[in-house]
């Protein structure tokens, strides 16, 4: 038994696409990222080659692409990555959930906030890097040592904006959850935590990106036998500066794919589907 | 079942002047009134008289300083599903799509998933947003998330109503077509309703009784039947009357 029709559509069609461009602009767009980045690889390519800076300063890009090919043909290039990646991801879910959790109550509880609040400003102050030496004489040249610096380093990120984002969760929708039956211990899960979520997720941008630029300095310091920055602190012990910049090479690409293709689309699968984005990365 | 029953009812709040004073504020003293099954009442005032703060007290959002509010017999502690809360700002949650939001007491109620659904798209329905089930919120226009903010209220199937000043924050035009959605859901449903607003022609055209709540502490100043057929005209004499009536009523005080 329908009343009466909306008085007016927003969204006029649900299957509604906008489209713009077409193919012209997607070959423009992709001229306009790929040429500067082809024509750096070129000059770079063949300044080395007509002047005459010696290889170990700076070899040719030529050469750097056929390291990084060597070292995935032998299979270093893959040890390297995924003993990486591996300390990244175990380190970062588990930040992520000490940091979620930690957050979340002192958003909620005026307690924990008290309590955590002067603790947690006081440690951020401190660089995660500057805590190696002490996790060393903790833990030994372990992965250990390595691992607890980054779980540190991201529960402390996402704990702040996890804290901050429940903290500032409109009221309306407290009220409305407890008006619609939700108990105290349900508003977490119901309302808080996925209206806090954009703070959250930036939360994990933030954390992730501030784990990876520790964990390769952490790999060079932390003698470990394999990882991205293990094997530039070996290549440059060994002058093999095409080992060095490949594997730096291997850094970028990795640390850009993880931003752009995991925590990107975990984006855009949440927040922004809801609309409640703030602006998109 | 359908009664709203309102005791003795006071709200203070407690205002510090300086390190070791305090005045008490008192909102409204002593209110008594109740709203009878299947009926539409509404209580106007001017801003700040307290009668959204009533209407909190009523959906268990907020904790009276003394007196009672029953609902069906029954004294209330905190809030309930027996009662569906309409809010000014909409208060939809971003994250769940329209059909989401219309079930999303009866999740809290424990209602399975199948049965869920159906209740939520029968309301859905009835609020004139069919094909919109999918949508997240912040696609729509003001008034169609007011229209999901019924639903949601409708669907846990509540004993009474609550509305607060739920058109308050839409457009004239809007506000109208809200009205007349409105009176036509209220009579194929002939829910109990308690309704806050300011606007003393909203309030005629939708109840069947409306209290005017005036005074510091706030007190009802006057209570009227609205006697006119449905749908009403807002160009009736009688409409104007009672408009009339209670403009006087209303408008020498302001806070």
């Amino acid at each position: 038994m329908s009343v009466a029709p909306p008085e007016r559509h927003a969204a006029a069609d649900p299957m509604e696409e906008v489209r713009s461009g077409g193919a012209l602009m997607v070959a423009s767009n992709v001229l306009t990222t790929v040429v500067p980045i082809l024509g750096i690889m070129l000059l770079w390519e063949l300044a080395v080659r007509l002047s005459h800076v010696p290889p170990a300063i700076l070899p040719p890009l030529s050469n750097i692409f056929l390291a990084i090919w060597t070292m995935a043909y032998e299979g270093t290039l893959w040890r390297d990555v995924s003993a990486t990646l591996s300390r990244l991801i175990k380190s970062a879910v588990l930040g992520m959930f000490f940091g979620t959790i930690i957050g979340v109550l002192m958003g909620y509880f005026r307690w924990w906030e008290r309590a955590l609040v002067a603790p947690m400003n006081f440690l951020l102050a401190i660089p995660g890097t500057a805590l190696f030496p002490l996790s060393m004489i903790w833990f030994g040249l372990t992965d250990l040592a390595i691992i607890s610096i980054l779980i540190y380093e991201v529960t402390l990120t996402v704990m702040l904006n996890t804290w901050t984002g429940v903290k500032t969760v409109d009221l309306s929708l407290i009220r409305a959850g407890r008006a619609f039956g939700v108990s105290r211990f349900g508003l977490f899960w119901r309302v808080l935590i996925p209206a806090a979520l954009p703070s959250i997720i930036a939360g994990y941008r933030q954390g992730f990106s501030r784990a990876w630029r520790i964990l390769v300095v952490a790999e060079m310091l932390v003698s470990v036998s394999a990882g991205l920055g293990y094997r530039i602190y070996w290549a440059q012990e060994y002058f093999n500066s095409e080992i060095v910049f490949g594997s730096l090479f291997v850094v970028g690409i990795v640390g850009l794919l993880i931003e752009r293709v995991f925590l990107r689309t975990l984006e855009v699968m949440t927040i922004e589907r809801w609309g409640i984005m703030r602006d998109s990365g | 079942m359908g009664e709203l029953r309102v005791e003795n009812l006071v709200k203070t709040y407690q205002l510090k002047e300086g390190w070791n004073t305090a005045r008490t504020l008192r909102v409204f003293d002593k209110i008594c009134f109740a709203v009878h099954e299947g009926e539409f009442v509404s209580i106007i005032g001017p801003s700040g008289c307290g009668k959204s703060t009533l209407l909190n007290l009523a959906a268990g959002l907020d904790e009276a300083s003394g007196g009672v509010v029953y609902v069906d017999g029954r004294k209330i502690s905190g809030p309930g599903l027996d009662r569906g809360v309409v809010f000014q700002e909409f208060a939809l949650m971003p994250w769940l799509t329209i059909a989401g939001n219309v079930e999303f007491g009866l999740r809290s109620k424990g209602v399975p998933a199948a049965d869920r659904r159906s209740r939520a798209q029968r309301h859905i329905d009835l609020v004139g947003l069919s094909g919109f089930e999918a949508f997240y919120p912040y696609r729509l226009s003001g008034g169609m998330r007011q229209r999901v903010g019924i639903a949601r209220a409708l669907a846990i199937e509540p004993s009474v109503l609550l509305m607060d000043e739920p058109f308050g924050s839409l457009d004239a035009q809007t506000r109208e077509t809200m009205q007349k959605t409105l009176g036509d859901i209220w009579q194929a449903t002939r829910t109990t309703v308690l309704f806050i607003t300011h606007d003393i022609r909203e309030a005629i055209y939708l109840s069947d009784r409306v209290l005017v709540m005036t005074g510091r502490p706030a007190t009802i100043s006057l209570e009227l039947n609205i006697d006119l057929s449905r749908p009403r005209n807002r160009h009736d004499v009688k409409f104007q009357e009672y408009e009339e009536r209670l403009e006087r009523a209303i408008g020498h005080t302001t806070f």
